[in-house]
């Protein structure tokens, strides 16, 4: 048999495997185990624990727990409902105002998480029952929550970037700068879309009424004291790492700290919400490295088979594409298989195979790895498999159906197209920021 | 179900829920010395050369031995484009058969990690960093989670068993 043939027998049986409905890290470990017993000889029976020692030398994936510790803390904390309210009057008065809100509120999640749970967890707690109240068409707002928490893992800190870092080789700092611009990019985006979909058809978002408006600007004013403590956390923690301060691990305990710290303050911090907040943080904390530790095994086992040469002579003898076009062709391949497998996985599998390919094309590395990050978060949203969709069946109330949920997102993932277009056709809106704060 | 399956399934159940109830709390750990050692470093100019291995070792120790708890919690994701339109029983069913590719994996997992720790122990293996600590008590423990993770699926799948012939083990 040929190692093409090979590769692609081991690819559909972790399909197959996966369809069956086992548990995502059961269905790699499992067909990555039986694959280095069939292809490796000596030493194969410890391929699944050696990569638990690659696992325990990649040290930024201590940010992993931390920042979902920090997601879990702060939408117990009650700044989050600060701040939805502050949109909730800012925004409210026009068409279509909550859910713009919304995004701002997302927004500055993002700007204080690493991954989409927080932000869906606040989402779906916080604004979906908001906005089902004042009448917003349901299937537009579960868009709205699943878009705009995917901003989670672009905006810095960002999680995602830091597994893409390690496996790139990229310094996580450039990497996070380079997420700001397409981040703010995509938000402005969703606002656009919403605001002109509300303007066409006002009765898919209606403005508060005059009673709910009521209310002096002395008090609107002191609502913006909302945005105080998120200030101090994205400082104590994005900040102090970009001054150089802290390391990168140093910053999500900082972060974690403070976010800690803020719901003492504001007295929202006893017993059950801490007990709460670890037994959530081990389950996804598990989830995640158990599912990384199954596909590092995949990766060493498809590696030796030489897939990284097959897919360079694939794209440049046999299609014989342009640079530009293999960039492209990468992006749709990461798109189809962000439908069907796990992202985290997809990362640690495709990643060593695309990478040295990127480099040797001439391009950016991390430009690449915001274009991967907001194929990323496309893939958080597309059926059947994505953590948004996942999250959102999980906490959406009654009346948000599963059909609404999977309509929801069409016009999002149009939306996120054309802004990963945007980036792919202008490298400087992820770079310009990096090259301008790390240049000597 | 025979009653030793279902003692077997309580002992394992409370065994990982304790362990899990544990380990949880390694995230507190993690963050206290992370902490110590920006302010130590920042502050009063002291960097600590166990930090960085310290917190790697919290951080294996946090995962493999939470693993057999978040499998209690059910905190693994599913692809369920089929799986979930299926009964109960029937994804019972279905997780019974792929559930020995799962144990497979797992027992190859503890395979390695056994030779592991017999050559950390042999040889009194040492990491090579300038802390050079030695290696085979974070073996023992990566080693012990992956056990109780194995025996969780063995327990889970009992209770698979269990479904299908229509009864329950709590």
């Amino acid at each position: 048999m040929s190692y093409e043939l090979i590769a692609l027998l081991i690819f559909a049986s972790m399909m197959v495997m996966l369809l069956t409905g086992q548990r995502i890290y059961g269905a790699i470990g499992g067909v990555a185990t039986v694959f280095a017993l069939l292809l490796w000889g000596e030493g194969a029976e410890g391929m699944p624990f050696h990569a638990s020692f690659i696992l325990l030398n990649w040290y930024p994936l201590l940010t992993l727990p931390l920042f979902i510790y920090m997601g879990y803390m702060f939408s117990e904390s009650g700044i989050a409902s600060d701040l939805y309210h502050m949109f909730h009057v800012w925004m409210g008065p026009i068409n279509g105002g909550l859910a713009i809100g919304t995004i701002g509120l997302m927004t500055a999640v993002a700007a204080m998480n690493g991954l989409s749970v927080a932000g869906m967890a606040i989402g779906a707690s916080l604004a979906l029952p908001e906005m089902l109240k004042r009448k917003y068409d349901k299937v537009m707002i579960s868009g709205v929550i699943q878009a705009g928490s995917s901003l989670g893992i672009m905006i810095p800190p960002s999680v995602v970037l830091v597994l893409y870092g390690m496996i790139a080789r990229q310094p996580v700092g450039h990497l996070w700068m380079a997420g700001v611009f397409p981040g703010l990019l995509l938000a402005g985006l969703f606002v656009a879309y919403i605001y002109i979909r509300c303007k066409l058809n006002p009765s898919l978002g209606p403005a508060l009424s005059a009673e709910e408006r009521q209310m002096s600007w002395g008090q609107k004013f002191r609502l913006l004291r909302a945005g105080i403590i998120p200030l101090v956390i994205i400082f104590s923690m994005t900040g102090m790492f970009l001054m150089g301060i802290t390391s990168l691990v140093e910053c999500s305990a900082a972060g974690a700290a403070a976010t800690t710290l803020a719901a003492l303050v504001k007295g929202r911090l006893n017993r059950q919400v801490i007990e709460d907040t670890l037994r959530n943080t081990l389950s996804v904390s598990c989830m995640f490295m158990w599912v990384i530790l199954a596909a590092l095994c995949f990766s060493a086992v498809f590696d030796g088979l030489g897939a990284v040469h097959a897919i360079e002579s694939l794209f440049l003898e046999k299609w014989a594409l342009s640079p530009f076009g293999i960039i492209v062709m990468m992006q749709l391949t990461y798109l189809l298989m962000g439908m069907f497998l796990d992202d985290t996985a997809m990362l640690i599998i495709v990643a060593p195979l695309y990478v040295p390919l990127v480099i040797k094309l001439g391009y950016d590395p991390i430009w690449y790895g915001v274009l991967y990050t907001i194929t990323c978060q496309i893939a958080y949203l597309t059926p059947p498999f994505g953590y948004n969709l996942f999250l959102m069946k999980a906490m959406a109330p009654k009346e948000v159906t599963l059909g609404d949920i999977y309509r929801s997102i069409i016009p999002f993932v149009i939306v996120m197209c054309i802004g990963l277009a945007i980036v792919m056709l202008f490298p400087e809106i992820a770079l310009w920021l990096p090259h301008k704060y790390f240049a000597r | 179900m025979p009653k030793v399956i279902k003692l077997y399934v309580r002992y394992v159940d409370a065994m990982n829920t304790k362990v899990g109830k544990f380990s949880q709390y390694l995230v507190f750990a993690m963050m206290g010395i992370l902490l110590y050692e920006s302010l130590s470093r920042t502050i009063f100019n002291r960097p600590h050369i166990w930090v960085v291995e310290s917190a790697q070792f919290l951080m294996a120790a946090y995962y493999l031995l939470g693993g057999g708890y978040s499998m209690i919690l059910d905190g693994h994701v599913r692809m369920d484009l089929l799986y979930g339109r299926w009964s109960a029983k029937r994804q019972a069913l279905s997780d019974i058969f792929t559930a020995f590719l799962l144990m497979l994996y797992l027992v190859f997992l503890l395979l390695g990690g056994v030779s592991g720790v017999r050559y950390a122990v042999t040889y009194g293996q040492v990491n090579y960093t300038p802390w050079a600590p030695p290696l085979a008590p974070i073996k023992i423990i990566m080693t012990l989670g992956i056990l109780l993770m194995l025996l969780q699926v063995i327990a889970i799948f009992f209770k698979d068993l269990a479904t299908i012939r229509g009864e329950k083990i709590t």
